[in-house]
């Protein structure tokens, strides 16, 4: 499909608008819009890339047909990505990744097993610096879950923090200070690539 | 941590270090301030890694949603066309139960037709008044002239209902543009 200069040009809501009339191209420009930012968060959500693509086109696919009952007062990146944030979480508590089982010693001595992703569905195997693919992949995974999450929603899903803040219910002030403390984590932890 | 560096590196956060971003006495404090300053370069970096770290965009969802859009459609015009077919065949049932089973004369008795027709219409408008005014009148003599105040009031917030409903249908009706 081609997206014409001037559908690109057009906000979100105006392509809402041109979608809710039937204009299918504008819905296309839409996809075209979020799609890699939408896998690249699923991605990171379900630790597979193939899976990602797949649950992406579904949310797409989903927001199409429920695009009646959207509401025009919230944006439409917090709702697809509300869309697909819930289809990645469904998928994950119905289906168990294909993953590949490794161990490690903590700090206790004990061994404890690691899961990651299989290699070929790794969703940062397109990173040249292998290194620093698993390094940023590993230091995302042990990051607390309610910053990993807003991680995600910033850096793989492309939000503006007033953006996450709307996905998350949450004051715009608390997603700054979440963040920079996340921050903190990352920069520390990759200080080696930094 | 004093709390303006605090605040400069929340916001040298939410920019990814791009400090041309902030304002002139927050460019001045980050010049000024060691630590402000390596935060700055630290975030840029960062922004550039998450940059690549993005994957590249696939043209084959854009391509798999557009093709599955057609088969969602036809589906939501399906649903759209249950009640016009339920509506129908409640019109065919009514029409058969009042009129019997339409025969051959049937087509001369409409209006187009014959007089007959334009007057048998005519008459059920004027049995159609004469039962309203009657059923209003009945109604007015056996109850209290505040209930049907009310019942008038909840009609027409009804009908305003039914107007709403058709007016948004109207706009999100499947089959308003492009098929």
């Amino acid at each position: 499909m081609a997206v014409t200069g001037q559908t690109e040009k057009l906000s979100d809501e105006n392509l809402v608008e041109l979608a809710l009339d039937g204009d299918e191209d504008a819905y296309g420009a839409l996809v075209q819009r979020y799609q890699r930012r939408l896998t690249a968060f699923l991605g990171q959500l379900v630790g597979d890339i193939e899976l990602a693509r797949e649950l992406s086109q579904e949310a797409f696919i989903r927001a199409w047909s429920a695009l009646a009952r959207f509401d025009p007062r919230y944006r439409f990146s917090t709702w697809l990505f509300r869309i697909a944030h819930n289809l990645g979480i469904d998928h994950l508590r119905r289906r168990r990744l294909k993953t590949v089982g490794l161990y490690r010693t903590d700090s206790d001595g004990d061994e404890v097993e690691v899961v990651v992703a299989a290699l070929d569905k790794d969703p940062l195997g397109h990173l040249e610096n292998r290194a620093l693919a698993e390094e940023l992949h590993q230091v995302i995974d042990d990051l607390r879950p309610e910053y990993r999450e807003l991680v995600l929603l910033r850096h793989f899903g492309g939000l503006s923090y007033q953006e996450i803040a709307e996905f998350k219910e949450m004051p715009l002030g608390t997603v700054k200070n979440k963040l920079f403390r996340a921050h903190s984590v990352l920069r520390k932890a990759l200080a080696a690539f930094i | 941590m004093a709390s303006e560096c605090q605040a400069i590196q929340e916001a040298l956060s939410e920019y990814r270090g791009e400090v041309v971003r902030l304002g002139a006495a927050e460019r001045q404090h980050v010049d000024a301030c060691p630590g402000c300053s390596e935060v700055a370069a630290a975030e840029k970096a960062l922004g550039l890694i998450f940059r690549d770290a993005l994957a590249p965009a696939d043209p084959s969802v854009v391509a798999g949603v557009m093709s599955a859009l057609r088969p969602v459609r036809i589906r939501r015009r399906v649903v759209a066309f249950v009640p016009v077919a339920a509506s129908l065949l409640v019109a065919v049932v009514g029409a058969l139960l009042i009129g019997g089973v339409p025969g051959s004369g049937v087509i001369s008795l409409l209006p187009g037709w014959s007089t007959r027709g334009w007057s048998a219409v005519l008459g059920s408008i004027s049995d159609w008044y004469g039962v309203t005014s009657t059923g209003v009148a009945a109604a007015t003599a056996a109850m209290d002239p505040a209930f049907l105040a009310a019942a008038g009031v909840i009609g027409l917030i009804g009908l305003a209902g039914v107007v709403a409903t058709a007016r948004r249908w109207r706009k999100i009706s499947p089959w308003r543009k492009n098929g």
